[in-house]
């Protein structure tokens, strides 16, 4: 490979937009987070009284709660769900195989609104999901409007979309195992179980932790799911952080302090990126 | 299975029933969704809240789709298509440049330029944490609810992950051959746009389906970006539409059904590019 000016050329227009568009802009949302600004207008320096509010505030704190709960379970019901299907899979071979991918990953290409607006109708009063209970004998359930349900509605619409996701990775993963040290723990007398437990797994920490990342991420951070589902009720029983974002921002257009929550979002993500980064060795 | 006879033990079939139970249960939560929003669309009106749901015994109607497609969804149709051929087209153009500039040169800051991609691959998942950044940011250059704003958006938001794949595909191109392209006296410019972006097909066509999808997807950007009716794209339409039409489910059936055929049908053709830009994109390890 030669040392050449050409390279830096060829690169620089990339390298340039993203500065532009995703870096600066986080960096401009630091400043603002430490003026009080509603509508747009910048108004005086506060210091870090956004941050105090952000803290402080009640709704904020109740949402942090509610948003590890439907981050973290979400992803446990993905990964336990992507994790049984991958291994079906990798027994399956070639057509049979693509097909019942391309149905699992189905959810994760339509977009999260019209996921989220199909399930709406599903768990609508008079919708499916009460008419298939009340067929096995179960009174009818408003999903939507009760505080106790809406969250696991929420939990598994975004399970739901991550599933064929997971699988996706987690087969690969599975594939890159080499088939001789499945035979290897064969021949010593393991059975499938035990193969499972102490060969695939151990072999399979990587991917899932990956997947695990990226999802965690992405459940995070998803807002689409929340604001066509629940719009964040009923009440505050699935006003997840990014829905509390939203509001602070583009409802009570107090910029100051969404730009402050921005940032504490922003930090766990860099936790996050960090972690993914480490994991996965993008090398040039 | 059952072929192997002796070998059929319990726990050999408990695990095959679990698996094939967890296998039908994703399938119907896969499926039905979308089977019942398409059906619900071509029901009448009193159809549609007559409870117990018919299933079968309904006359089909289009009067749903009539509607929406009259009052304009059709314009947020073209917008969006509009949205992900621009995001495609600029995001290729950058991307093979770059991927071709960071596989086969050494220049100074490199490394610190190819780790700002990497670190933009998982940031642009976190996209909420960019909203009000974005938005702010945005407002401030004037660049609001205008229409390159979208296409600008998405093709950062999408460009790191076409770089990372793009880059995958420039690595199996022999060096020679660029080579022998100057040797020959092909300016560089022609090289990279002619010969590299032939050979290189493939991981383009994998670059542009993963723009298209985040592009034909994206929703909540778009909603706080876009004013006017003019300019918005589907997704926004169909989140208004929760608004405008409420309980009104075969309008809204109607919208949703129609936004997820462009990405089925691609999904379905396209569906084995997807899947490997998906692992070499995440798993590369």
């Amino acid at each position: 490979m030669k040392a050449n000016k050409l390279g830096a050329i060829l690169v620089s227009p990339s390298i340039l937009f993203l500065a532009v568009i995703l870096i600066i802009p986080l960096f401009y949302t630091i400043y603002i987070s430490l003026y009080d600004m509603r509508y747009l207008q910048l108004g005086d320096f506060v210091g870090l009284k956004n941050y105090i509010k952000v803290f402080t505030s009640d709704d904020i704190r109740s949402s942090i709660s509610i948003t590890f709960i439907v981050t973290f379970v979400g992803l446990f019901l993905s990964i336990i769900t992507g994790t049984l299907l991958a291994l079906w899979i990798n027994s399956k071979k070639g057509f049979t195989a693509y097909i019942i991918q391309i149905v699992v990953l189905i959810p994760w290409v339509i977009s999260m609104v019209v996921g989220a607006l199909l399930w709406k109708w599903i768990f609508n009063n008079l919708g499916l999901l009460n008419y298939v209970l009340n067929l096995i004998g179960f009174q009818s359930v408003d999903v939507l409007g009760n505080p106790r349900t809406a969250p696991v509605a929420l939990i598994f619409v975004i399970a739901w979309r991550t599933v064929g996701f997971a699988m996706v990775l987690i087969l690969a993963g599975l594939k890159s195992i080499p088939k001789e040290l499945e035979e290897a723990g064969q021949v010593d007398g393991a059975n499938k179980w035990r193969t499972f437990w102490l060969i695939k797994l151990p072999l399979l920490k990587t991917p899932i932790m990956v997947t695990s990342i990226i999802l965690m991420l992405s459940n995070f951070n998803n807002v689409d799911v929340p604001m066509v589902l629940t719009g964040g009720g009923p009440g505050d029983a699935t006003n997840v952080i990014t829905m509390e974002l939203y509001k602070q921002g583009f409802v009570y257009f107090n910029f100051g302090v969404a730009s402050a929550l921005s940032f504490v979002v922003l930090m766990v993500n860099i936790l996050l990126i960090t972690l993914y980064i480490r994991m996965v060795k993008y090398e040039i | 299975m059952r072929s192997k006879g002796l070998q059929f033990t319990f726990s050999g079939s408990l695990k095959s029933i679990i698996l094939f139970v967890t296998f039908g249960l994703v399938v119907i939560v896969n499926i039905v969704p979308i089977l019942w929003g398409v059906k619900t669309s071509i029901m009448s009106p009193s159809d549609i809240f007559f409870y117990p749901p018919k299933l079968f015994n309904f006359e089909a109607t289009f009067e749903h789709y009539i509607r929406i497609f009259n009052g304009g969804y059709l314009r947020t149709f073209l917008n969006s298509i509009f949205y992900c051929v621009a995001s495609i087209i600029f995001g290729l153009f950058l991307g093979i440049l770059a991927a071709y500039g960071f596989d086969r040169f050494l220049f100074r800051f490199k490394k610190p330029m190819f780790y700002l991609v990497v670190f933009c691959i998982p940031l642009s998942i976190g996209s909420s944490a960019l909203i009000i950044p974005n938005y702010l940011y945005m407002s401030e250059l004037s660049f609001l609810n205008e229409w390159y704003t979208l296409p600008i958006l998405y093709t950062a938001y999408n460009l790191p992950m076409a770089i990372w794949i793009i880059k995958s595909g420039v690595e199996t191109i022999p060096v020679e051959v660029d080579e022998a392209a100057t040797i020959d006296g092909a300016s560089r410019f022609y090289f990279i746009f002619g010969m590299l972006a032939v050979l290189c097909r493939p991981a383009l066509a994998a670059a542009a389906l993963f723009i298209f999808l985040g592009a034909w997807n994206e929703f909540i950007l778009s909603s706080i970006m876009i004013n006017s009716p003019d300019l918005r794209p589907v997704q926004l339409a169909i989140y208004q539409y929760l608004g405008f039409f409420g309980q009104e489910w075969g309008p809204l059936t109607a919208a949703a059904s129609t936004a997820i055929i462009p990405s089925i049908i691609v999904f379905t053709f396209l569906g084995r590019m997807l899947i490997s830009g998906l692992t070499a994109g995440s798993v590369k390890s």
